[in-house]
């Protein structure tokens, strides 16, 4: 044979693999197509704030206090011109007491992710642009996600820069050292930390659906097994338990590890030991839904990787959620975007185990495993 | 037993299969009954059925592809119900090992897997393995090693184990010889014979190797998914003219002229091509005829350069009789086409 007809050869054979052409051509297209059609439609919110203002001008004669107007207008821009901040709510508080409570709100709202970034305008606000002299601006954000706290240094330059539009000013702003809550401490392993939200359920869950997704299909003797009087659901419920065992093998080993190498956690550890362990519950559905589903190994391997590749990118940690606009969906129905919520939610903020999180991973599972059921059910092994 | 008409010793009862795909007709209303202990032969070419009755026999294909009054065992594979049962009592080895063993782990640990899916006592298992180990001459030093480093005539008799291992009543073997050299191909079938005589095993071997039929009881010879013949390798071979006695001629510059010459020749049944130069007579009453036919070749001013006499073997019968089913269909075939023409 000539390298022509080794070629056209090749050709033939690759055209007869609809499942890879389909996996070559059809996923990207229909990424692009996703982003394309669903990103950057519409303004779209990148920072959702709270506002404490304390501006209070000096008292003279009959002028009431708190009559100030500079902070109504940053106020006003942040909550109607800027196309990167949303407004959740502001905060009128002069008194000390009125501001604690203010504080202690906002705190809230911060830890348990209703905004991103709360700011107080200090009680010379006003005064400082009366005065012509710098107005300081104080934020606190959630230092537990490096990327967003760098994104927001940038976008509070859009309402600072309206704001000096509007009123004429010249002088700059003081922004004071921001705020980072929920951070790793600086005498904690930074990096261990900060990288645990997304390296460890990439980890679990690619290694478990890589071994899992080989499980039927490489199994030669697996449809000589079906000449005996082993039924098909105990293939597979089988093959369920002995990867989910492995499974926890492997989480146990991680959480030792991470705890070993400075795991640092405000939350419960037997939380977060338990979140490893669901996401690699849900990695192995995924890879025995591949395993089902796939014809040969080599299907199963491009299939495992494709839908590694679209997990992670939609795991909400290389994109926010929300700039994924309506493909955020996809981040929904894919299991590490809410594990990493929860183990960010765990060991940095202390929070308990998010139930809406663990239902959706649980549910994300239980259909992968649906399908790997009804897939192998009906998958013709002939012998 | 669920058929009253059938007898206790009858371990495989097929009357009126059709096996049917969508539209292709993959079977053609077989029918054929085992006794126990008996070693069944499968014969044909590709495409002839004999996978697609196996299968059937091993509830591998659901009711709604086949009809036909079909026991194994006394159980019926149209029911669902009869399928675990089924499958307990009989014993499969694939023509590949690679769908029969895993070659990552021992042959001990092999057999532990296979007899966990009957639910087998694991010591029982390994004694009854031992046991087959040993008819089967597997060496003892590689009961512990990795099947993968055993040789490939090791890994054929392992699978065979594997087969038995449960101690079925019905033993399929796809294809048992294919693969292995010559030299090898004896022993295998020799195997067999030992395990049937020893276990009292039925056996069913489907195969397109027609020395298997030194070994069995009876031959199955499928054309197209049809039965052609169901019987002992000897009395089919009986059944040919003066029973199977044939002359083997060999002639100078032999070729298709030649060969049509002989044929006039009255009581020629057939002559068979078998070799460069040579051909097998058979004919009706050989003695008196094959002096004749030799003068009858002379006369033809055909160089005969030797003349011997033998008797068909089961291989002989097999051409013969698939040839005789293809003339028959290209006769038919071309009397369709005469009408078809004829037809305004």
């Amino acid at each position: 044979m000539t390298i022509s007809g080794l070629i056209q050869k090749e050709f033939i054979r690759i055209k007869s693999d609809r499942r890879t052409l389909i996996l070559l051509f059809f996923i990207p297209m229909i990424l692009i197509i996703i982003f394309g059609l669903t990103t950057g439609v519409g303004p779209t919110k990148f920072f959702t704030a709270a506002i404490i203002s304390r501006d209070e001008m000096p008292t003279y004669d009959d002028f009431p206090s708190n009559s100030s107007e500079y902070d109504d207008i940053f106020i006003s821009i942040m909550e109607q011109n800027s196309t990167t901040w949303d407004l959740y709510s502001q905060f009128n508080s002069t008194n000390i007491g009125e501001y604690n409570q203010a504080f202690n709100r906002c705190f809230y709202l911060l830890k348990n992710e209703f905004i991103d970034v709360f700011i107080i305008l200090p009680q010379n606000f006003s005064e400082s642009i009366v005065n012509n002299s710098n107005p300081v601006l104080i934020y606190y954000i959630d230092g537990s996600d490096s990327s967003a706290v760098r994104a927001l240094e940038v976008a509070i330059q859009e309402p600072l820069a309206l704001f000096r539009v509007e009123i004429n000013m010249i002088e700059n702003f003081t922004i004071m050292v921001p705020h980072l809550e929920f951070g790793v401490p600086s005498w904690e392993s930074q990096l261990l930390n900060y990288a645990l939200a997304l390296i460890l359920p990439i980890i679990i869950v690619g290694t478990t659906m890589n071994l899992t997704s080989l499980s039927i299909v490489s199994e030669g003797p697996l449809p000589r097994m079906l000449i005996t009087p082993t039924a098909k659901r105990d293939i597979i419920f089988s093959k369920l338990i002995a990867n989910t065992v492995v499974m926890i093998m492997q989480a146990t080993e991680i959480f030792i590890m991470t705890s070993f190498f400075g795991l640092y956690s405000l939350g419960s550890l037997f939380d977060f030991y338990l979140v490893l362990m669901l996401i690699g519950f849900c990695g192995v559905a995924i890879g025995l839904f591949i395993s089902a589903v796939s014809p040969t190994e080599q299907g199963a391997n491009q299939m495992y990787l494709m839908m590694f590749i679209i997990i992670i990118i939609f795991s909400g940690t290389l994109m926010p959620a929300e700039s994924l606009g309506g493909a955020k969906f996809l981040a929904d129905i894919l299991p590490l975007s809410h594990a990493s919520v929860l183990i960010t939610d765990i060991t940095l903020r202390g929070l308990p185990l998010n139930l809406e999180h663990v239902f959706f991973i649980l549910i994300i599972s239980l259909v992968f495993l649906i399908i790997a059921y009804v897939a192998y059910k009906f998958k013709k092994l002939e012998v | 037993m669920e058929n009253p008409d059938i007898s206790n010793n009858t371990m495989v009862l097929v009357e009126n299969l059709d096996v049917v795909f969508g539209n292709k007709h993959i079977v053609h209303d077989v029918s054929f009954s085992v006794e126990e202990g008996e070693i069944i032969g499968m014969f044909g070419i590709s495409g002839a059925g004999k996978t697609t009755i196996i299968r059937v026999l091993t509830c591998q294909i659901e009711k709604k592809n086949w009809n036909g009054n079909v026991l194994v065992t006394g159980l019926s594979p149209s029911k669902r119900g009869n399928h675990s049962k089924i499958l307990s009592n009989i014993g499969y080895v694939p023509q590949l090992e690679l769908l029969n063993l895993y070659f990552e782990l021992d042959p001990i640990v092999n057999v532990e897997i296979f007899t966990s899916t009957y639910g087998m006592d694991k010591k029982k298992a390994i004694i009854t393995a031992e046991k087959l180990f040993n008819i089967l001459d597997i060496p003892k030093d590689t009961w512990k090693k990795r099947v993968k480093r055993m040789s490939g005539g090791e890994k054929k008799r392992l699978s065979m184990a594997i087969g038995l291992i449960h101690h079925p009543k019905v033993l399929f073997l796809d294809e048992p010889t294919t693969g292995v050299d010559a030299s090898k191909r004896y022993d295998i079938l020799s195997y067999l014979k030992k395990l049937n005589q020893q276990l009292n095993t039925t056996m069913f071997i489907i195969t397109h190797d027609l020395e298997a039929a030194l070994i069995c009881d009876k031959s199955a010879i499928l054309r197209e998914g049809k039965l052609l013949e169901f019987d002992t390798p000897q009395n089919l071979i009986n059944s040919l003219p003066s029973r199977g006695l044939v002359a083997r001629i060999s002639i100078e510059n032999l070729n298709q002229e030649i060969i049509k010459t002989i044929q006039k020749y009255p009581s020629i049944e057939k002559v068979l091509r078998v070799g460069n130069e040579t051909i097998e007579v058979l004919m009706e009453d050989f003695e008196d005829n094959l002096p004749k036919l030799m003068k009858f070749l002379f006369e033809n001013e055909l160089k005969v350069y030797s003349m011997s006499r033998d008797v068909a073997n089961f291989r002989r019968y097999f051409q013969i009789r698939i040839q005789e089913e293809e003339e028959k269909e290209n006769r038919k075939n071309r009397s369709e086409l005469m009408n078809e023409g004829d037809s305004p």
